[in-house]
This record gives C-alpha cells, structure tokens and sequence, in this order.
C-alpha cells in the first residue's frame, strides 16, 4: 500500500493557502476515506479504550477524584484524549437510562478547530479524514478550542500547546486500526471505510428501531460536513444528553468561521484599497503648505471676533 | 558637567521665534501609544491573515507574539489613559467645529478651511474620540481572546469577531492620521518630534490658538 491508498496526502491546513506545499491538489482520483463508528448499543462502559489510548499515546496517568458515577475523570484533558461519560437520565415514563458515550475527537469533514486557528500547519486534514494538532506550528493561542463544537482541544498550561485524540494516526499509516478499536471487547467501535460505517450504522439503526428505539439515529451532522468518528445513538430523542450538540455548525454563512473568513477578505480588500487610495490622493493633491507667516498671522488676526 | 539641551532649544536655538505645541510629556504619552500600537496592528495582522503569518517569525514567533500581544495591549491602554486625560480639555466639540464639518469638503480637496479652528480641529477631535472608545472596545473584545476560559465558546468566537472589526477600522484611521500629520501637511510631524512649530503653521492651521499664544494668554504648550 502507498500512502496515497492510505489517504495519508495533506488536504487542508490551518492557515494555509489552498495553494500551499504539500497540499495535494488534484482530486481526480478519490482518496480513501476512513471513519471509527461507536455503537453506543454494543458499549458497555468498560473503559478499556480510555486505557489503550492512553497506553498507545504514552499519556502521563492522572490523578484522579471522587465524584458520583462511573466516569474515571471529570473531564477530558491534554492527557487524556478519550473519555467514556456516564449520564444517567429519567425517561419521559420514569423509567432510568444510562447512557455512555465514548467522548473524543470526532474528525469533522469541516473541522472548526481547523478553520479556527491561525498558525500555519498547526491543523492539518489529511485525506482520509484525520484532523491532527501539530504541536510543533502550535502557538498556544486556543482559537480551536472555540472553535470546535464539541468541545474537544485542551490546552497545556505547561508547554502552551492543545492536545487531542489523533485517530491513531501513526497506527493508520501502517495499516493498523486505532487503539481504542482494538482495545474494545465487544466491537462497539468500528474502523473501516467511510462507506462500510455509514452501511453498518444505518442497518444498526434499522435493527434499533424494530427493537422498540423509534427515534434511534446515525450521528453524522452535515453542520460540520459530517463525522469520521460516527455514533449510534439509540435514543435519537436525547441527544443533548448524551453530550452531543444537536445542530453543530461550523460551515453556515451566519456561523463565526464563515463571518471570520468573509471579513478576512473585506479587510484584506480594503487595506489594499484604503493604501492605494492614499497614494493616488497623495500624488493629486501633494502638500499644503502654510503661505509666507505675515500673511498667515494677519489671516489668523482676522478672523477674531470683534474685540 | 555638560548641560541637556533638549530637542525644544535645539530648535529654538536655531529658529527663535517657534511655538511650542506639544510638551515633553505630551509626546511621549504619544509616542508610547504609537509604538505600543504599531506592535499590535503588525501583530494582529500576522495572527488575523494567514498570508501574513511570515510576520510571525519576524516578531520573534507564534508562541511568542500570542503570549506578547495581550500585554502590550494591555501597555497600549495605559498610554491611552493618559492620552485621554491630557488632551481631554482640548478636545471637546464647540461650535466653530460644527462650520469645519460643514466644509469637510473643501479640506479633503484643498487641504484648508477657513474655520477659526482651535488648537485642534473637528477632524482631530474626531480621531481623538475615535481613538478612546475604539481603544476601550478592542480591550474588552480581546479579554475573552486572551483567558478563553471565561466565556462560553459563542462569546468567544463573538468577540473574536468583533475585535477584527475594530482593528481593521483602528488600522484604517490611523493610516489616514499617518499621512496627515506627515507627508500631507509640512511642519506639523515636527510637533511631536521637537515640539514645536512654525508660527506660519500655527495661524495658518489653528488661528484661534495661535492668536491666544501670541497674546500670551496661554502658556504655550498647554492643552
Ligand atoms: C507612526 C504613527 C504616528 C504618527 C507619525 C503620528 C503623528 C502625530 C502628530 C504629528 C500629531 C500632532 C498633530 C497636531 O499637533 O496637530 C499627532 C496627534 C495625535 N495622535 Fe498621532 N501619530 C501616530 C500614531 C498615533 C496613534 C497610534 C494614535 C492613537 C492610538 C494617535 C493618536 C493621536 C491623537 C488622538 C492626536 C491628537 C489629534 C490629532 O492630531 O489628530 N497617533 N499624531
Ligand atoms: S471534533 Fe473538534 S477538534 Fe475534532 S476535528 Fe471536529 S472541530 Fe476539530
């Protein structure tokens, strides 16, 4: 296999002009696009995907506190990439559902993170799929962790850079599937091509609804242009529940990226403008000179006010 | 040991007859917030458009320039205090400033008025207030952009926003002062270099000023 089969090619980074090195730019031959999918039916919260990424990535081991729940860690941090949360909600008849749901990256097709930063190269799209921090062109400015719907990037307050999940991307280039997939003991989640998780998940979907789930769903949002890491969520009818925005965007002309890019272009256009204007006044109009001082201090007498 | 002479007597020594317009202090509370200022416009450029992020190695690289920016705003806002205060007894609007306005025209074709302009003009005035509350706005707007952690990601990416609008009008104005206070009109740079100016200059571009300086009723220099 070459990378090229692997979708290993750059096709976006942040900051950098479509134009740019390294930028493949012909797309006549589709790359392969490959997507991790999390059946949230099959999961069972053991965490033994939090553990391998941590074991994969060589994450420091945090301490961690006692809070109410299963959840290892109240939240995500730089050292922590994946995190499985536990939420237990009262159903509309009263009866309790405990939803999990393994929380990471979700490799937008049009990452917020991405659009968001302004360093160049410190997000790079390959591809494939994978949205991947380059800690080296990081200048710890934070704008992805605006940026991003999902609230995903950390920032390390000791090396100022963010952090994130990388899709295993050292372990895709070789052909190997991510950790956590490897890891998981009941095959909640799912790596392969784009095309074969969409197929999975929508027959899971189905299967889902003729169990009794009628609002069960494929998570895949078009606000951000879809997911490479997809859900299936059960209970469509809670999805803020479980952590996942309903409607995330990124890409809608109102939305603050594309406000932020159509102002970039009003204010490139405008300081080109505003300087050439000012050179060509200048060459109209030339210097004022103040005349000859008696002439101008006899002017200035003039127009005082009677007394 | 050898006296200080300053920027004002070299001057004076060689053209006796010039008006002091700004004061020792009056310029450097000036040119504090110019180059405090310039440093953030060349920054902001170089962290607001990808295709000037060569900048940022210019100015010392990313992680330095996203770590120097907020300080030297903060740098920037001080100075703006002060410039605030200083000039604030100059710079409220009175009625002579209403007959510039209406003649807004004819200085942008001829370079003059025949207003009985003060020490500084409608226009000055203007910048003046411009400045402040342009200032304030990019101060508040860029707190959330420096500890984003404060508000939620809707406020941040509001105030990222916003921030852009008011640097590219920031940035816009103060091209338009550039040129006027240097190429446009000669003699005036020097008032913020040696301080004074011609009394040519002075009649001919502030009379009413001039003619309390001349009369002796102002202390020169005074705002
Ligand atoms: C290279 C940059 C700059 C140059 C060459 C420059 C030059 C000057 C000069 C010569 C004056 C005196 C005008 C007079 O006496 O009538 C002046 C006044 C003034 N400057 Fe600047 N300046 C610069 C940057 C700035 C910046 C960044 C600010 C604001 C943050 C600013 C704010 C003002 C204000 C409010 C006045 C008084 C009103 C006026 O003359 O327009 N200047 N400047
Ligand atoms: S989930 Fe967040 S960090 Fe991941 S690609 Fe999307 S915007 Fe970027």
């Amino acid at each position: 296999m070459t990378t090229t089969d692997l979708g290993l090619t750059i096709r976006r980074q942040s900051a950098t002009p479509a134009s740019g090195t390294n930028i493949r730019r012909d797309h006549s031959t589709p790359a392969l696009e490959i997507s991790k999918l999390v059946d949230i039916d099959l999961c069972i919260g053991c965490k033994a995907c939090e553990v391998a990424c941590k074991e994969w990535n060589d994450l420091q081991v945090e301490e961690t506190h006692l809070f109410s729940g299963y959840q290892s860690h109240p939240d995500l941090t730089p050292h922590t990439w994946d995190l499985m949360r536990f939420n237990e909600v009262e159903l509309a008849g009263g009866a309790l559902a405990w939803l999990i749901r393994k929380d990471s990256c979700l490799h937008c097709e049009e990452p917020g993170c991405l659009l968001a930063c302004p360093a160049p190269g410190a997000v790079i799209q390959y591809e494939n799929g994978i949205v991947d921090f380059n800690q080296d062109a990081c200048i710890g400015c934070q704008y992805c962790v605006s940026g991003c719907p999902f609230d995903i990037p950390r920032f390390d307050t000791v090396t100022k850079k963010v952090y994130k999940c990388t899709l295993c991307i050292d372990r895709v280039s070789t052909g190997l599937e991510p950790a956590c997939v490897k890891a998981c003991p009941t095959g909640a989640i799912r790596f392969g091509t784009k095309e074969d998780m969409l197929a999975y998940g929508l027959e899971k979907v189905e299967k889902l609804k003729a169990r009794g789930f009628s609002e069960a769903m494929l998570y895949d949002p078009v606000g951000v242009g879809g997911l490479h890491m997809m859900y299936v969520v059960p209970r469509g009818e809670i999805l803020e529940q479980y952590g996942l925005p309903v409607d995330p965007t990124v890409t809608a002309p109102t939305s603050f990226p594309s406000l932020i890019g159509a102002l970039r272009k009003v204010g490139a256009t405008a300081s080109w403008a505003g300087l050439l204007a000012a050179a060509v006044y200048f060459l109209k109009t030339g210097k004022r000179y103040p005349p000859p001082e008696e002439e101008a201090v006899a002017a200035a007498y003039e127009k005082a006010p009677h007394g | 040991m050898a006296e200080i002479v300053t920027a004002e007597e070299l001057a004076r020594e060689q053209e006796p007859r010039l008006i002091t317009r700004h004061t020792f202090g009056v310029r450097v509370v000036h040119w504090w917030t110019t180059l405090t200022f310039l440093y953030l416009i060349l920054s902001g450029f170089a962290l607001g458009y990808p295709r000037m992020a060569w900048l940022l190695d210019v100015m010392g690289g990313g992680q330095s320039v996203r770590f120097v920016h907020p300080w030297v705003g903060v740098g920037f806002t001080v100075g703006l205090v002060f410039m605030f205060a200083m000039w604030l007894p100059s710079m409220r609007f009175h009625s002579v400033d209403r007959h510039w306005f209406r003649n807004l025209g004819e200085y942008v074709r001829t370079g003059h008025t025949d207003t009985d302009t003060d020490k500084f003009n409608g226009g000055q005035k203007a910048y003046y207030w411009f400045s402040v509350i342009n200032g304030l706005v990019l101060l508040i707007t860029g707190i959330p952009l420096w500890l984003p952690d404060l508000l939620p990601r809707e406020w941040n990416l509001a105030a990222r926003f916003s921030h852009h609008v008011f640097f590219l009008m920031a940035a816009g104005f103060l091209v338009v002062h550039v040129y006027l206070s240097t190429a446009r009109f000669p003699g005036t740079f020097r008032s913020m270099t040696s301080g004074t100016v011609s009394r040519a200059w002075a009649a001919f571009h502030h009379p009413r000023w001039f003619r309390r300086v001349d009369a002796g009723r102002e202390h020169e220099g005074a705002d």
